[in-house]
């Protein structure tokens, strides 16, 4: 478990309702500082220059999906460290074990709950080593 | 059997010795009455001739010897042709007439010798030429038996050649000395027409039992010749039968060659392909398959040529003559004669490109519900939770009711969609489970948590009683803890407020069995048949007031048989409901 507690969040994610709603959700309920960033391809450089404790994904995207994304993220020093944690509406479990073997730190499945998101982070956050 | 170069040596071994020795008898029998007839006449000639010399007593004597044979042997043959036994008693009937003829002689033989010193020379000449005549009148007489000449002969001639040497006289006993060389030479003759006769009688029984054996023959093959007519006429009734099914068939038949060359279509493969039948006949059938699976079917095809094996569910891509290309799925025959050789290939095969389709879209729809539909949801739901759940501040009373009808609501869309994606899953085999070993009292406790809040909605206590501690199931768990949501919902939904659904964990022979009893107002008795059916309610006024989306118990029904267990409720004592489901427990 990290010692430092979970702060700062980049969420991608091309959808603006739901953008919306996961700011509000971390921001109000989980009192975190969170980084949206609507175009997957830009993402890379958000983190950078906003230095997040974990990185949220959504799986499906135009032009660079969740998953690519992650690759993407893997193959960049900076970045490969980053828990990274998918939401997806793919409720198949295979897909989320498929996921949580390219090592991605925990999955959160559409439709989430806004009141548990936050708790939910901090527990994925709590299992990091 | 019957070869028509058999020697006539080889025809004769065929016959019968038996019925062969009962002909020669029967011939004696019938030569019989020419024997008394001879002695009677020779002994009324010799009584004539010799009447002066003899004694009157002898002679008394001697015609009642001859009238005695007359008897004896008319009785014989008289006894002869009365008797059931004359094929299987010939060797007993042949000693009779045997010792009629030894005794015959005999008396001839004898008298003579009686007689002889008391006659002149010329009556003793008259007397040899007498009893030569006999002898040799014996020989057409016995022939067929040579045995029995020789014993006739014998009986006239030694008695004879022993008065002869009485005699001392020089030429009577010359005269002894050259009558066994007549007697030898007599019997020698017998003896050889008694072969004669031997052969043709077995000539005659060996003939005709090959004219037996061929009428015998004759009718079998007639009999044959009829029931092959008959089977013929049965095969051509089946063919034409055969025939039939194959021209009248919804389904594509085509006969093929060992090497996949077309023989024969039916009507349905010209309407399906648009080829004339004389168009695919005799050319390759992988015209009907599309160039790109050419390599495919050759390893497909040459599989079944070797293993002689038929194959059904073949999916093979063909392009219609007008170039439109379908799908088709075939069950492949091969023919195989007794020899083991492949004569031919059958294939049938029917279209499928529609099915396909519509399994194409089915799956298309169930994904755009499980996406399209979700995702909007994901946002309704999520906005709508957030502002019921206070932290963006307080909102108007009458505000905050609408927007919690609005997310309720939402959220019964959502469980309808998942019930509907679970419900599919289920039923097109596509939903796996991941069973491992529960605790079942630690599911059955998380499932209580899982369902506080819902229950506290309808002021309903979950309480757990008898937990049976240590015992677990082989179970998938997220499955599992479905299946409890769905019961301890219902059970709380139907409860009178401020009421307790009970939750019981018990043993059940080799199954742990899991209750879940509330008081709630029961199951209607016309509702019970159709309680795990598929959107099914009591009452769809409830739906509207307390959720759910009549796909529950179905879902729970179908699971809980997945897990290999059963599912059912009962009236429970004192009013109210109670539904279980038993799973087999787990074997450490």
């Amino acid at each position: 478990m990290p010692e430092r507690p979970l702060i700062r969040i980049c969420y991608v994610e091309d959808d603006e309702d739901i953008q919306r709603i996961v700011r509000l959700s971390l921001e109000r309920v989980g009192k975190m500082t969170v980084e949206v960033v609507g175009d997957p391809t830009a993402a890379v450089d958000a983190m950078l220059k906003f230095k997040p404790d974990l990185v949220m994904l959504d799986w499906m995207m135009p032009v660079l999906d969740g998953p690519a994304l992650f690759r993407v993220m893997k193959g960049r020093p900076e970045t490969s460290g980053l828990p990274v944690v998918f939401i997806t509406a793919k409720a198949g479990q295979r897909d989320m074990d498929e996921l949580l073997a390219m090592g991605a730190a925990g999955t959160i499945s559409k439709p989430f709950s806004p009141k548990d998101l936050p708790d939910q982070l901090r527990a994925i956050w709590a299992k990091l080593p | 059997m019957i070869q028509s170069t058999a020697t006539a040596a080889e025809v004769r071994d065929r016959a019968d010795p038996g019925k062969v020795l009962a002909d020669r008898v029967a011939e004696l029998y019938r030569q019989l009455p020419i024997a008394i007839t001879a002695t009677f006449l020779a002994a009324c000639i010799a009584t004539y001739e010799l009447r002066a010399p003899l004694f009157e007593s002898l002679l008394w004597i001697w015609w009642g010897i001859v009238v005695i044979f007359s008897a004896v042997a008319i009785g014989l043959i008289w006894s002869y042709h009365r008797s059931a036994d004359r094929q299987t008693g010939a060797e007993r009937w042949l000693n009779r007439i045997g010792i009629l003829a030894f005794a015959n002689g005999a008396a001839w033989g004898l008298a003579g010798a009686v007689f002889f010193p008391s006659l002149s020379g010329e009556e003793h000449v008259f007397l040899a030429f007498l009893f030569a005549g006999m002898t040799s009148l014996g020989i057409p007489i016995y022939a067929v038996s040579w045995r029995i000449f020789a014993a006739y002969a014998a009986g006239i001639v030694a008695p004879f050649i022993f008065a002869l040497a009485q005699t001392g006289k020089q030429l009577y006993i010359e005269v002894a000395f050259l009558a066994p060389v007549f007697y030898a030479v007599n019997v020698a003759i017998a003896y050889r027409l008694t072969q004669v006769f031997e052969a043709g009688y077995r000539l005659r029984h060996a003939y005709g039992r090959l004219t037996e054996d061929y009428s015998v023959l004759n009718q079998r093959l007639q009999g044959q010749l009829v029931e092959l007519g008959e089977a013929r006429r049965q095969v051509e009734a089946s063919g034409r039968k055969l025939t039939l099914f194959a021209e009248r068939s919804p389904i594509v038949v085509i006969e093929l060659t060992p090497e996949g060359s077309v023989t024969q279509v039916n009507h349905a493969a010209e309407i399906l392909f648009g080829y004339a039948a004389d168009e695919l006949k005799g050319a390759s059938v992988k015209r009907l398959v599309r160039p790109e699976y050419h390599a495919d079917f050759d390893r497909q095809w040459a599989e079944m040529v070797s293993t002689r094996q038929p194959a059904t569910g073949l999916r093979i891509r063909t392009p219609r003559r007008d170039g439109i290309d379908l799908v088709c799925e075939w069950t492949v025959t091969p023919l195989v004669n007794t020899e083991g050789g492949l004569i031919a290939v059958i294939a049938q095969g029917r279209d499928i490109t529609a099915q396909l389709e519509a399994d194409r879209m089915k799956k298309e729809f169930t994904s755009t519900l499980s996406h399209e539909l979700r995702t909007p949801l994901t946002s309704i739901i999520g906005s709508l939770q957030l502002v019921n759940s206070g932290v963006l501040g307080d909102i108007d009373k009458d505000v905050a009711d609408l927007t919690q009808v609005a997310e309720r609501n939402g959220q019964r869309l959502l469980d309808l969609i998942n019930d509907i994606l679970d419900i599919e899953k289920i039923e097109s085999g596509k939903l796996t489970l991941a069973p491992e070993a529960i605790r079942i009292d630690e599911m059955v406790r998380e499932s209580m948590v899982l369902n506080k809040g819902f229950a506290d909605r309808f002021k309903v206590r979950l309480e757990l009683s008898g937990a049976d501690a240590g015992h677990s199931v082989n179970a998938d768990r997220k499955r599992l803890l479905q299946v409890m949501t769905n019961l301890l919902s219902n059970a709380a939904k139907f409860s009178p407020e401020g009421g307790a659904v009970e939750v019981a964990i018990s043993e059940a022979g080799a199954n742990l069995r899991i209750a879940v009893h509330d008081r709630g107002p029961g199951i209607p008795e016309s509702f019970r048949s159709r309680m795990f059916g598929r959107f099914t309610q009591a009452d769809s006024a409830t739906t509207r007031q307390k959720g759910g989306t009549g796909l529950g118990l179905a879902i729970c029904k179908r699971l809980i048989e997945m897990m290999e267990g059963h599912i059912g409720f009962e009236d429970r004592a004192g009013g109210g409901s109670t539904f279980w489901f038993e799973l087999p427990r787990h074997k450490a």
